[in-house]
């Protein structure tokens, strides 16, 4: 497996052998294939970070489902804008990958 | 260490990303002209009423083009949710001009992606969207032409009818 970002509570990384990738939340590890990295990142995406500041997220927690709901997560505020770094490094390090390969 | 996202996918992500935009504008403009064919409708313009339901039609296809495209290269297109469509307006004239107001937009947005396919170097998108940069000129001068006619025409009573009769011939063949 090959590192391709660590933010503060995740990592993803890349299989060397087979077309997939794995994240790392710590307590809990996943696979993903692209389609499932593509899904991941638009859900992520799509929260609103701002609903966690005025209040309109009241509990400050956001329950992602992944992989066709075979998965369930909840993240707290702090977790969520790491999750959001954490994302959009790891598809930094794939487009420089594709840069150099 | 392998290029994992260029096996999969052909297009550069961001691109899909503001190709999922675009969806939803399509998806908005095919909306927007069915409202508008459902005034000219109930306000006895049959010839305006056929113009926006097959102007509606239209816009669905560039959304279909588009999702398609994205799913063919192995991305993920997203069914798009539509809201805020307005029904109400003051006038034939008025319409129109909604409408070219409409298609400029949508046409800054092509143009939009095709310089962001410049920048990130994906020639594959960018040739995909000249058959929509050409569409939208022609989109344009249609309604253009529309609004031509009430210059010429005016709308008052029965030069309304008369203009309404007109509409038909306004697509270029
Ligand atoms: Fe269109
Ligand atoms: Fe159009």
């Amino acid at each position: 497996m090959t590192v391709l970002f660590e933010s503060q509570f995740f990592t993803s990384y890349q299989a060397e052998k087979g077309r997939y990738f794995i994240f790392d939340f710590n307590h809990k590890m996943i696979k993903l294939s692209f389609c499932q990295l593509l899904a991941f990142r638009q859900k992520v995406k799509e929260i609103d970070l701002e609903k966690h500041f005025t209040g309109e997220n009241e509990h400050g927690m956001e329950i992602l489902l992944l992989c066709n709901r075979e998965h369930m997560f909840i993240f707290n505020t702090l977790e969520v804008i790491d999750l959001k770094q954490f994302v959009k490094g790891t598809f930094a390090m794939l487009e420089l990958n594709s840069l150099v390969y | 260490m392998k290029d994992l996202v260029r096996q999969k996918l052909s297009i550069h992500v961001e691109i899909m990303d503001l190709l999922n935009e675009q969806i939803k504008k399509e998806a908005h403009s095919s909306s927007i002209y069915l409202a508008m064919a459902s005034w000219c409708d109930h306000n006895a313009l049959d010839y305006s009423a056929e113009f926006f339901y097959e102007q509606s039609l239209e816009e669905r296809e560039h959304m279909m083009k588009i999702f398609r495209f994205i799913n063919d290269n192995g991305g993920t297109a997203y069914s798009p949710e539509v809201s805020t469509i307005n029904h109400e307006y003051n006038s034939l004239e008025e319409i129109f001009e909604t409408a070219l107001d409409q298609e400029i937009k949508i046409t800054k947005s092509i143009h939009n992606i095709v310089f962001q396919c410049r920048k990130l170097q994906d020639l594959t998108t960018e040739n995909f969207l000249q058959w929509f940069v050409h569409e939208q000129m022609e989109e344009e001068q249609t309604i253009r032409r529309a609004l031509e006619l009430f210059d010429l025409m005016g709308s008052e009573g029965l030069a309304l009818k008369l203009l309404d009769e007109r509409i038909p011939h306004i697509r270029k063949k």
